[in-house]
């Protein structure tokens, strides 16, 4: 605890203190546990179930060596083996990689940037849940004998109903996508927190690496994400309702699964290795002892990465007999994004190079990255050639290229986080023998696991099959690989051991044991659970090198924000650009609405791979109630509009201002749905491209009446919505109630004649590919109007108790947009539907 | 929606160009061996070649102007680097300095894909 400052009697400061600790502390118990919402549980969190499920994928690995470790071995049946090849790649990747570094984020990014938490804690404590929930989806398939089996990357028609005829593949693509929820929440997290949640005075260029790494990768989720939720709701829909998008002999087209998977699984490698990257960036500097060189350069290279990544997905699908030139584009892109990963190298040499580097833990385990990472850079600039790629597709050369890729990629820098900012969660250090020992056998394990596999790969020895034939004569160095695989394995448990022991047998540290330079180092242990007493003033990329005193002044109750008021969790926002304060947020406190949506969210899904479906349908209502009341206690009737941030610095809250949280989550949020609907509008030009006739016989376009009737009447939401708007501004209550529920009248007006003008022309959905897509742009963009027309009946309802008003528009503007999208998405989706056919 | 310099969406604007010219390029290079379109020629090649440089040469265009005006803000910036509001400047700086290096790499990535349009023909 800090001593107190002269501006304040020390009784006045310990009282502050002490109503800070009891606001954003965590209630006592078990109770207390489950309704935390703080980011610092939350992203602990998310790290320990990360590492669980790291173990459990790393042990189906395990039975997988053992399986290979030579030609008859009879360890796994052919089934078996599918099985755990699938479960592996697929925990690897959905269940460790991604939400780890989420982890990091989450439980880093509010403290490097001088924030208390991040915006929207419940959201996050919300993805927490999905991701815990979705991932025991995916292993209670266990329990049933439906292991998912037809490889991580689930390609159609082995995984389609007639191939893959039970619940398998449903528990794949259902639990997949519930966990995949937790990665989109926290990509709007991500944004909006990096954007606007900075310590006053932290512009553009003074943002933390790590933080610039985690926009880019928040972003490429926005955009790489959606396609693989709409690939894996198309599948489903496909297997539960008859539907035809993969299947040829109904027009449709197994390709566009993969084009789709991989339009989400290349920018994928990237989600997982900027953050990882940024990781690097952090570590090097303090480990230099000097600033990082080249910042500007290291920025500029994470957004070209986070760009030049999506251009890279059809290098998946080299063998699958696609026009050469749009090979060689794809190829041409993927040696293109080496160049600003090289930038990145290059900066992180020189600034060791520069530096009195300081060869700790953390340290040791970037030279591991360098060296096992270019190696994974240089096979990977080797795939990228299509020539070489047709040898070795599909074989262990593959196989070896990701785990460097991965593991080089993510798990060394991940290590080095674990060890570098260990001490500012358990303010204690790791045994320096034990964790160097574990560094070495990880790095000997690996490279001798993984190294063989590029010559069986070579010689011609094939991924994803259970066994190779003994004329092969690849047995010995499969069984190298085996033994070498159990060495790192228990590298691996060694690192875990050694972290849970740091816990309690430790030497304790003092805060900020390395010299870090960012403000995360600032925060005293134990860790409070609003990390900073006083929102801190930077003025420098590394304020604790710059103004040491930084680390008392933030920890002292006298400055911004010292003050607790009504009971209230409350953080800084500032400017986008600049990083002057601009509004004071007022945040959740501990609630149990995130655990019971999820919760909800769960039954539902079960009910739904039960076949359940009506069941399945009556479980929205609690989900939909559950969020209601989470959108209802988001606002408050009393809320106030300005707040002292200092005795001269007033600012609004977020009820009024402009830049408010919530409508930056609204844009977020509707870019990735827009991404969403982009990837479904792509479905069904690609079906088009690949259809004789367009619409098929037997299926007609339909009369204009009912289809121009259908816009009209959405057009009638729309005028309502701006009417809605203009009355809320001027505080004209019964005006504004009345156009909110006109909108919401309209809009299921919509839905019914929009359903009736498709119906009569198209028939059911099951008839062909074409019929699928139209019913489901359709329906995507019904559920949209549905939940547009919620969102109006809730304004209704906040305007007449009085929650809405001119002074306090952000519930109305957040309302309006999303009407304006849905009214945007509805005219695009009618043009496709109605006016492409007619004219094709 | 302003695209200047010094803002996030300027300072990304010559990636997103990069984006436009390889979604426009495959897309069309998809549909003309759908429909055919390769088969009529000019000046001995593929029509359709010629579409498609015409498209990059656009797209070159349309990263290089960002470049130089990056070029330009960058250069405007240091000027004022030492003067009275030097903090703004430096601001400017880097954020200018970004603008006019994504440029530069999104035009070498944009040649990096229409090599492949100038070696190959568009449909085999």
């Amino acid at each position: 605890m800090s001593t107190a400052p002269a501006s304040l009697d020390a009784g006045v400061h310990e009282a502050r203190l002490r109503e800070l600790d009891e606001v954003w502390g965590t209630k006592p118990g078990l109770r207390g546990q489950l309704t935390a919402v703080n980011h610092t549980t939350v992203g602990l969190r998310f790290i320990v179930t990360g590492f669980a499920f790291m173990l459990v994928g790393g042990l189906l690995s395990m039975f997988i060596r053992l399986q290979l470790a030579w030609f008859d071995s009879e360890v796994l049946d052919p089934q078996r083996y599918a099985e755990f090849v699938t479960m592996h790649g697929t925990t690897m990747m959905f269940l460790f990689a991604v939400p780890i570094m989420e982890g990091f984020a989450i439980y880093l990014i509010p403290k490097m940037l001088g924030a208390r938490d991040l915006p929207f804690p419940r959201l996050s404590a919300f993805g927490y849940w999905c991701y815990l929930f979705g991932g025991l989806f995916l292993y209670s398939s266990f329990l049933f004998d439906a292991v998912p089996d037809a490889g991580w990357f689930m390609y159609v028609p082995l995984s389609d109903a007639t191939w893959s005829p039970g619940l398998n593949a449903d528990f794949w693509l259902i639990g997949v996508t519930f966990a995949e929820v937790a990665a989109v929440v926290a990509a709007v997290e991500m944004i909006v927190a990096i954007l606007i949640t900075r310590a006053p005075g932290m512009d553009l260029r003074r943002i933390p690496l790590f933080a610039w790494a985690m926009l880019v990768t928040a972003f490429m989720i926005a955009f790489g994400f959606p396609p693989l939720i709409l690939a894996s709701i198309l599948l489903e829909i496909q297997r539960a309702f008859d539907f035809a998008f993969f299947e040829v002999a109904r027009g449709g087209d197994p390709l566009l699964w993969q084009h789709l998977f991989w339009l989400f699984g290349h920018p994928e490698v990237y989600i997982i290795f900027l953050p990882a990257a940024g990781v690097v960036s952090m570590i090097i500097p303090t480990f230099a002892r000097r600033p990082i060189v080249g910042y500007s350069w290291i920025v500029l290279a994470q957004v070209a990465v986070g760009f030049l990544s999506f251009g890279l997905w059809v290098h998946h699908m080299f063998a699958v007999g696609i026009p050469l030139l749009a090979l060689a584009l794809f190829s041409a892109a993927s040696m293109a994004v080496a160049i600003p990963m090289g930038i990145q190298v290059f900066a992180w040499i020189a600034t060791l190079w520069s530096g009195r580097p300081w060869l700790r833990v953390p340290m040791l385990y970037l030279v591991g990255f360098f060296f096992v990472f270019v190696l994974g850079g240089l096979t990977g600039v080797m795939l990228a050639m299509m020539p070489f790629n047709w040898q070795v597709h599909d074989t262990h050369f593959v196989v070896a290229h990701l785990h460097y890729v991965l593991i080089g990629g993510l798990m060394f820098p991940l290590f080095a986080g674990l060890y570098y900012w260990l001490p500012l969660a358990s303010g204690r250090t790791p045994s320096e023998t034990l964790s160097r020992t574990a560094f070495w056998l990880v790095f000997i394990g690996f490279n001798l696991a993984f190294l063989p596999m590029h010559l069986t790969g070579m010689l011609g020895m094939p991924r994803r099959v259970y066994t190779y034939s003994e004329e092969m004569g690849v047995h010995w160095l499969n069984l190298l690989s085996t033994a070498a695989g159990f060495v790192l394995a228990i590298g691996i448990v060694a690192i875990l051991v050694d972290v849970a022991l740091s816990f309690r047998h430790g030497p304790r540290t003092a805060r900020n044991p390395w010299n870090g330079g960012t403000l995360e180092w600032a925060i005293p242990f134990p860790v409070p659970l609003y990390n900073f007493a006083s929102v801190p003033v930077v003025g420098d990329r590394d304020p604790l090198w710059q103004r040491p005193e930084i680390a008392d002044a933030s920890a002292r109750a006298d400055g911004m924000l010292g003050e607790v008021r009504d009971g209230q969790r409350e953080i800084l926002c500032t400017g986008l650009l600049s990083g002057e304060p601009e509004q004071v947020v007022r945040i959740s406190n501990s609630t149990w609405l995130p655990l019971l949506a999820a919760l909800s969210l769960a039954a539902l899904l079960t009910c739904f791979i039960a076949k359940a479906y009506a069941v399945a349908a009556v479980m929205l209502v609690p989900l939909l109630g559950l969020l209601g009341a989470w959108a209802w206690t988001s606002g408050h009737r009393h809320a106030p509009t300005h707040l002292d941030v200092t005795a001269d610095l007033r600012l609004p809250t977020q009820y009024a201002a402009r830049n408010a949280p919530g409508w930056w989550a609204l844009v977020v949020s509707l870019l990735i749905d827009g991404s969403l609907f982009a990837s479904l509008v792509f479905s069904y030009f690609y079906l088009w491209l690949g259809a004789d006739a367009w619409p098929p016989a037997g299926i007609a376009t339909g009369s204009w009446g009912p289809q121009l009737l259908a816009l009209g009447v959405l057009g009638v939401a729309a005028g309502a919505v701006q009417f809605a708007m203009r009355a809320v501004r001027r505080d004209a209550r019964a005006t504004a109630i009345t156009a909110w529920l006109l909108a919401a009248v309209a809009g299921l007006a919509f839905v019914a004649v929009h359903g009736w003008a498709l119906w009569v022309p198209v028939g059911p959905p099951q008839a062909h590919a074409y019929a699928s897509v139209v019913w489901t742009l359709a329906g995507f963009h019904a559920v949209h109007v549905l939940v547009a027309v919620l969102f109006a009946t809730f304004l209704a309802a906040r305007v007449h108790r009085g929650y809405a008003s001119a002074a306090r528009p952000l519930d109305a503007r957040v309302a309006a947009g999303l009407w304006r999208y849905t009214v945007g998405q509805g005219l695009v989706a009618w043009a496709v539907v109605h006016l492409f056919p007619r004219f094709a | 929606m302003r695209l200047g310099p010094h803002r996030l969406s300027g300072m990304v604007a010559p990636m997103v160009v990069w984006a436009l010219h390889f979604v426009v390029v495959y897309s069309v290079q998809g549909l003309a061996c759908a429909h055919g379109w390769q088969r009529t020629t000019f000046a001995g090649h593929a029509a359709v070649t010629w579409w498609l440089l015409l498209l990059t040469a656009a797209s070159l265009a349309g990263a290089a102007a960002f470049g130089v005006r990056g070029w330009r803000a960058w250069r405007e910036a240091r000027a004022g680097i030492g003067s009275g509001a030097s903090a703004d400047a430096r601001f400017r700086r880097f954020t200018a300095g970004i603008a006019a290096v994504l440029s530069l790499i999104a035009v070498v990535a944009i040649c990096f894909t229409a090599i492949p349009i100038l070696l190959l023909q568009t449909c085999t």
